[in-house]
């Protein structure tokens, strides 16, 4: 550990280095503060290295009091490791907290914690814990509540935690529970996690939705049931599909600033054009989205606009168990007939960028610059005759959602263009996410992720549960293994072109387009920025004084 | 090129004229109220002492005088338009009033023939004839004609395909022409592009194909199924009767949305519901026309059994070939039985749950209808005389009670089509069962509604086709009521 | 009298038991019990996981077992968890111990059961949401019934006359004008600030910003205000007036040619009286049957309505439970709606009989 007074200003040798990388134009700056402050730099500390005013740290000063309605889905509650969509994170976030949070420049800062270290080989980990913050049921937060909350997030046995799956080498894959001696309390305020492996994703993990702290002897349970937390909140009313009420937890003295009075969650379903004509009655004051057209519309009605480029996409993927989808050749011709730009148009409104057909975006560090995908629909026509599949009937199903459903209509029609026949299927939401997996051809949404290679290993690394396209690459998965192995964003990318390229040669998925994220809300609130992962942090909200 | 205008280089004189229409109907109709309130009363005929009659004009027949000559001028304006569409030919001329009435030129063609015959042999032609003595049945004939028509063209009178895309077009506005339309393309969007860059105009145009393909079909069929089971429930009465209208008021209860949520879902798809609800349902229409043909023919067997042979062994192939489809292996088995080569036609599931659907719910009103007429006429004399001639039971009710229930049947036919396609609307609108990209009213008002207060172009055309269709039918029901009550 | 209600009220449950069973067996069926699994389980369950998650939460045991149970003649179910011995069951919440818990809970103990997708009990959500569609149905009648009787009546005293064509013309437009396309054409109208009269009226200052009407009713759950309700109201008014308008037209124009009016005519009596006091009475009879049978009819209207103006009463959980394939609040939905059904056609008929002096129930 360095050996510094101050330790906002602790710094890190491999910190260093990338500022000296940033500085020679090798990492972007979203890049050097995504992974210094991962390393465990504040980000003012960040900012400071490669000589820069820290931008987030100018968020503004809201006004004490008040009140504001967010309009946003109100889902049913659970245990927080098995969230499932960032409301469930955002709707409890002024009640249960986090570790650390994800800011919308890249960059992590404390919340329960106050900073965190990692060793040169980021193998260890040192966290340490935030003084003075207290439950609302007057029991003090300690490196207890923490150690309980790491050994509950690596417990494979319970159903759906998605936690596990983030906390990667901590978890021994025998005992499907955290590895001996990998989380150590070392003292009241001090939280040691020892990897097996480099690991440079346990800092998102953290920051991540299901990483809600709760309770050491509450672990497991639905924070709605006992309202125990650290947050200045405290849950009102709660009614699922229809809103959610809190309002600031006069019995408890918060750790930090909170502004709101009061904070509601409107549920206006699933049509933006509800929650236009909710927003011009007057009804909330800030979406959770905006979404195609209504971004210009609720701009027009002079709501303020906040947006963020992000890795956010909808994959249109055939899945490769399936015939005719399991020949090459077909998910080639499919793929050169479809004009992304086009699809970008039509299904996202045009905001957002072209995609590769690779699931790796440019604002991941590890991005390597591919020849731009070439469309030529007469010899995709040719292609899928030569495989015998001309006369195919593809069948593309898709959420009934205004996303994918749009994408899927835009891919429908350029593979008519190209002379193909396809048939469009639309299934509701219920239906459509208990077979996500398996229809041969279909389209699904995916997030944002800090670093290209997490939606790799995810997604398409063979037999992985969340691989669609059934995708199966002996040669890619042993890249990806190399790929993460690397911390150097530069010597990565060799690898990440490749890796790439096997996408695009396998014709794995399409890949349309990137999101641009987009939030609006009525002038006069503040702080209420686009997050790319949708995060809402009440803490943070409050309206201008 | 240009965008369009609403009316072209007609507008310049059409519509001055129909704006003076306008204002002077709206003249007349305030100029009416008015003097109407002060105690004016229209002239009345006086019988003047030389024996002859004359017609005091007050100021109150001036105004509607008014009234009846500016609805003429109007309709002469919009005769003026569709002619001068069809004369102009040029688009950027005619605008996009004309223009669509360029296009859909075989309608008028086929709408001014039927009426033409219609009119000169009206007094040959029974109830129907009768129809064209009603102003009112006459404009809702006109038109269900209208889109019937446009339906039977719908190759013809659309400009584009209704799922062709383009996507430079999108949310366009009406009239706006194509980025680079190739040779053979027509160069507008009539009415303008939904937020896909689909035609509106070509889409409304193939809806009418997709409505009017369910709906009067589904129609028939109910009352197929309403009139085999109300026939003799109303005749026999009993038991028969107590079990049939418990199981028709226990349909009717059930709310009409939620049975709709429960049976129009993938799920009850894959479970086979259909199937199992269509193999009752159109077994009625077979059952009809045997007994219709044996109870009429039972003196002449080998003509009898020719038509029962005839509908037994056409109407089963169809029936089975409709059920079943041995194509899906996940159906039950029993729908897997009928041997592949001899399957005519299959029906997609989701297609399938909603017609058997809308024939599920509108069946037990017919039924209710059918045996409430079955009561009364039961009671005539005719009835009993045929009795007395010892015809058959079935005989009686098919050809003695049927034909003389068929004035409130036929009246209640137009209106249940109506509904029907009002239920269909109602389908796409939650967006159950149809397909996804199906030009059906329903599903387009459904998507427009997305983008409504800033794009209303979409969702308008096929609200107003709806409710124009709607209109028609309810009028020419009311039309034929009212002149099959002046017998 | 008594004894036909009594038999009125005895077909009623019986039609209600059947309809319940059907709801039932619908959303009992086996693709619908996998879907529900996963959704409240796991999205990737495999098929024996999918089976030992039904068994676990009681939905392993036959149909009419389980139907039972709903209806409360069946002992509610109970397993003890083979891993932890936790009991679960029917009647307890989870970790209690079934000895203190009732046998039974069913619908005859007054117990709904539970939502899965809310996590709520259904008695709790269901209330509320009846309330809040009876206000709605409250404004839709207070402004569809007087507007419909005046309309009919205006129509039916002269039949025949210009003011009769005119308005039953427009009473059939009305009817041919399903709620989904006078919602939409209204929201056009009156509720976009970009299109219709609200830009306009800007324009002239009469209005700062925003629209005239709101195309949200959702801040009506809170505070009804003649702005945010008007478009809700109006569109489900609209559709039913023109169906009651013409039975009362029917009606009237049959009165004013009966025998005692044209006596009253031939003896002097003023029209306005004749119509007021004389016809209008008897010419109400059948439209409050006509008016007693809208409540089921207009259930399909709510249901679009309250989708469409985001308004959380009945018709929006009847959706939401629907799509989701919340069994027990379906179940308690349609037991509302088949009472409302049937109810009302009960007190159709009896008013009727009360109203209309020449029909005797023996």
């Amino acid at each position: 550990m360095p050996s510094t007074t101050t330790p906002h200003l602790a710094t890190h040798p491999a910190a260093e280095m990338y500022a000296r990388e940033y500085k020679a134009g090798q990492l972007s700056r979203r890049e050097f503060l995504v992974r210094s402050t991962a390393l465990g730099l504040s980000a003012a500390a960040a900012y400071s290295l490669i000589g820069l005013k820290p931008a987030i740290a100018q968020r503004a000063t809201p006004a004490m009091g008040g009140r504001l309605r967010i309009q946003q889905g109100v889902l049913a509650l659970k245990d927080p490791r098995t969230y499932d969509w960032s409301e469930h994170g955002n709707v409890t976030r002024g009640l249960i907290e986090y570790l650390v949070e994800y800011n919308r420049d890249g960059s992590f800062s404390g919340m329960l914690l106050e900073g965190w270290e990692a060793n040169e080989d980021a193998t260890q980990y040192t966290l340490r814990v935030r003084p003075g913050v207290t439950w609302n049921n007057g029991d003090a937060f300690t490196a207890e509540d923490v150690a309980a909350n790491f050994t509950a997030w690596c417990d494979t046995t319970v159903e759906g935690n998605s936690m596990a799956a983030r906390m990667g080498g901590l978890v021994d894959a025998d005992s499907g529970q955290a590895r001996d001696g990998g989380i150590v309390v070392v003292d009241d305020l001090t939280v040691q996690i020892n990897l097996p492996t480099p690991d440079i994703t346990l800092v998102p993990g953290m920051a991540d939705y299901p990483a809600a702290i709760m309770h050491r002897d509450l672990i497991g349970t639905n924070p709605l049931d006992h309202g125990v937390g650290t947050g200045a909140y405290r849950m009102v009313d709660y009614q699922v599909g229809i809103s959610a009420r809190m309002e600031r937890n006069p019995d408890h003295t918060y750790w930090g600033e909170a502004y709101l009075d009061e904070i509601t969650f409107i549920d206006l379903g699933t049509d933006p054009a509800a929650w236009f004509a909710a927003a011009e009655a007057g009804e909330f004051d800030m979406t959770y989205q905006t979404v195609g057209e209504f971004v210009d519309l609720f701009s027009a009605v002079g709501w303020e606009r906040s947006d963020v480029t992000t890795g956010a996409t909808v994959c249109v993927r055939p899945n490769q168990l399936n015939a005719p989808y399991d020949n090459v050749e077909v998910r080639r011709a499919i793929l050169e007939a479809v004009d992304l730009s086009v699809v970008l148009e039509l299904g996202m409104n045009g905001q957002g960028t072209v995609g590769e057909n690779h699931h790796v975006c440019p604002i991941h560090p590890e991005y390597a610059e591919l020849p731009a995908q070439v469309v030529d629909k007469a010899a995709a026509l040719a292609r899928l005759q030569a495989a015998g599949h001309g006369d195919a009937n593809f069948t593309l199903v898709s959420l009934d959602d205004g996303l994918t459903r749009f994408t899927c209509d835009a891919v429908a029609a350029q593979m008519r263009d190209a002379g193909m026949t396809v048939t469009r299927e639309v299934l509701p939401g219920s239906t459509f996410w208990n077979d996500w997996l398996n229809f041969p051809f279909s389209a699904t949404e995916w997030n944002h992720r800090e670093l290209g290679v997490q939606i790799l290993n995810l997604a398409y690394r063979s037999g992985v549960a969340w691989n669609e396209t059934a995708f199966s690459n002996a040669e890619f998965d042993q890249l990806l293994d190399e790929a993460n192995g690397i911390q150097d964003a530069d010597a990565r990318r060799e690898v990440m072109a490749r890796l790439q390229q096997i996408m695009q040669e396998d014709a794995v998925t399409i890949v349309p387009y990137w999101r641009s994220l987009f939030r609006h809300y009525r002038p006069g609130v503040v702080n209420a920025d686009m997050h790319p992962k949708f995060e809402i942090n009440v803490h943070h909200l409050g309206l201008s004084a | 090129m240009e965008p369009l205008t609403w009316s072209g280089d007609l507008g310049t004189f059409l519509n001055p004229l129909m704006g003076f229409a306008v204002a002077l109907f709206v003249a007349g109709f305030v100029a009416n109220f008015a003097l109407v309130l002060a105690g004016q009363r229209p002239g009345e005929m006086v019988v003047n002492a030389d024996h002859t009659l004359s017609l005091q004009r007050t100021p109150v027949d001036f105004a509607l005088m008014a009234m009846k000559y500016a609805v003429l001028v109007l309709v002469l304006g919009v005769v003026g338009y569709i002619i001068g569409g069809m004369v102009l030919a040029d688009p950027t001329r005619s605008g996009i009033l004309g223009a669509m009435a360029a296009r859909l030129t075989p309608v008028w063609l086929s709408l001014v023939a039927l009426f033409a015959v219609s009119i000169t042999f009206k007094r040959r032609l029974g109830l129907y004839g009768k129809l064209f003595d009603s102003p009112i049945g006459m404009v809702g004939f006109g038109l269900v004609m209208f889109w019937i028509f446009t339906a039977a063209f719908s190759g013809m009178v659309a400009t584009h395909g209704p799922i062709t895309v383009i996507s430079q077009m999108r949310n366009q506005l009406p009239g706006s022409p194509l980025p680079n339309p190739t040779e053979g393309q027509y160069g507008w969007y009539l009415l303008g592009a939904d937020n896909l860059g689909r035609d509106v105009f070509s889409r409304v145009i193939y809806g009418a194909f997709e409505v009017l393909k369910i709906a009067p079909l589904a129609t028939v069929f109910a009352f197929m199924v309403g009139i085999t089971l109300g026939l003799p429930a109303g005749y026999y009465g009993g038991r028969l009767d107590t079990v049939i209208t418990f199981l028709a008021n226990l349909v009717l209860a059930f709310p009409v949305i939620l049975l709709f949520y429960l049976l129009v879902t993938p799920e009850i798809v894959a479970a086979g519901i259909p199937n199992y609800l269509s193999m009752v349902l159109f077994i009625f229409p077979i059952i009809f026309f045997v007994v219709l043909f044996n109870s009429r023919f039972r003196t002449d067997p080998p003509r009898r059994n020719l038509l029962v042979g005839a509908t037994v062994i056409l109407g089963g192939v169809a029936y089975l070939s409709l059920i079943s489809n041995p194509s899906d292996p996940n159906l039950p088995w029993l729908f897997r039985l009928w041997p592949e080569m001899l399957d005519l036609f299959d029906i997609p599931g989701n297609l399938l749950i909603v017609f058997v659907s809308v024939v599920f719910v509108n069946s037990p009103t017919v039924f209710r209808i059918v045996r409430g007429i079955v009561l009364d006429i039961k009671t005539r004399d005719y009835v009993a005389a045929g009795q007395t001639r010892g015809e058959g039971p079935w005989y009686i009710m098919l050809w003695e009670i049927l034909p003389n229930a068929r004035g409130p049947l036929i009246v209640d036919f137009c209106l249940r089509i109506g509904y029907t396609t009002i239920l269909l609307g109602t389908l796409g609108f939650f967006g159950l069962g149809v397909s996804p990209e199906s030009p059906d009213w329903g599903s387009t008002i459904n998507e427009g509604r997305r983008l409504l207060t800033v794009y209303p172009h979409p969702a308008l055309p096929p609200a107003l086709a709806l409710m124009s269709l709607v209109l028609g039918l309810n009028l020419l029901a009311d039309g034929l009521r009212e002149e099959s009550l002046k017998d | 009298m008594a004894l036909f209600i009594l038999r009125r009220v005895g077909v009623m449950a019986l039609t209600a038991l059947c309809l319940t069973f059907v709801v039932f067996f619908l959303t009992n069926l086996a693709p619908n019990l996998e879907k529900l699994a996963k959704t409240q389980g796991n999205a990737r369950m495999s098929d024996a996981e999918v089976i030992s998650w039904l068994d676990r939460n009681g939905y392993g045991g036959p149909l009419v077992v389980r139907y039972g149970e709903w209806l409360g003649v069946v002992p509610g179910w109970l397993r003890e968890d083979p891993i932890n011995g936790e009991w679960r069951g029917r009647c307890i919440t989870r970790g209690q111990n079934p000895e203190g818990a009732p046998r039974y809970c069913g619908l005859l103990q007054g117990d709904l059961g539970y939502s899965t997708v809310s996590a709520a009990e259904v008695s709790s959500i269901i209330g509320g949401r009846l309330q809040l569609t009876g206000i709605l149905m409250f404004w839709a009648f207070a402004v569809m019934v007087p507007s419909a009787l005046l309309v009919g009546v205006l129509a039916g005293m002269r039949e025949g006359s210009r003011t009769d064509r005119t308005l039953s013309t427009l009473s059939i437009a009305t009817t041919a004008t399903p709620e989904y396309v006078s919602g939409v054409i209204f929201i056009v109208l009156l509720a976009s600030s970009q299109v219709g009269l609200s830009p306009l009226l800007v324009e002239w200052g009469w209005l700062e910003g925003g629209t005239l009407f709101f195309g949200s009713a959702r801040s009506a759950m809170d505070n009804v205000t003649f702005w945010n309700f008007t478009l809700p109201v109006m569109t489900i008014a609209l559709y039913g007036m023109g169906y009651i308008a013409r039975m009362t037209r029917a009606s009237m124009a049959e009165v004013m040619t009966a025998q005692y009016i044209r006596t009253a005519r031939l003896k002097g009596v003023s029209f306005r009286n004749i119509v007021l006091k004389h016809a209008l009475r008897n010419a109400l009879i059948a439209p409050f049957t006509v008016i007693m049978l809208q409540f089921p009819w207009l259930l399909t209207g709510v249901v679009i309505v309250e989708t469409l103006f985001n308004y959380n009463g009945f018709g929006w959980t009847l959706v939401q439970a629907a799509s989701n394939n919340d069994i027990e609040l379906l179940l308690a939905c349609s037991i509302v709606a088949v009472l409302v059904v049937l109810v009302t056609q009960l007190i159709s008929d009896i008013g009727y009989v009360f109203l209309n002096p020449r029909i005797r129930i023996s």
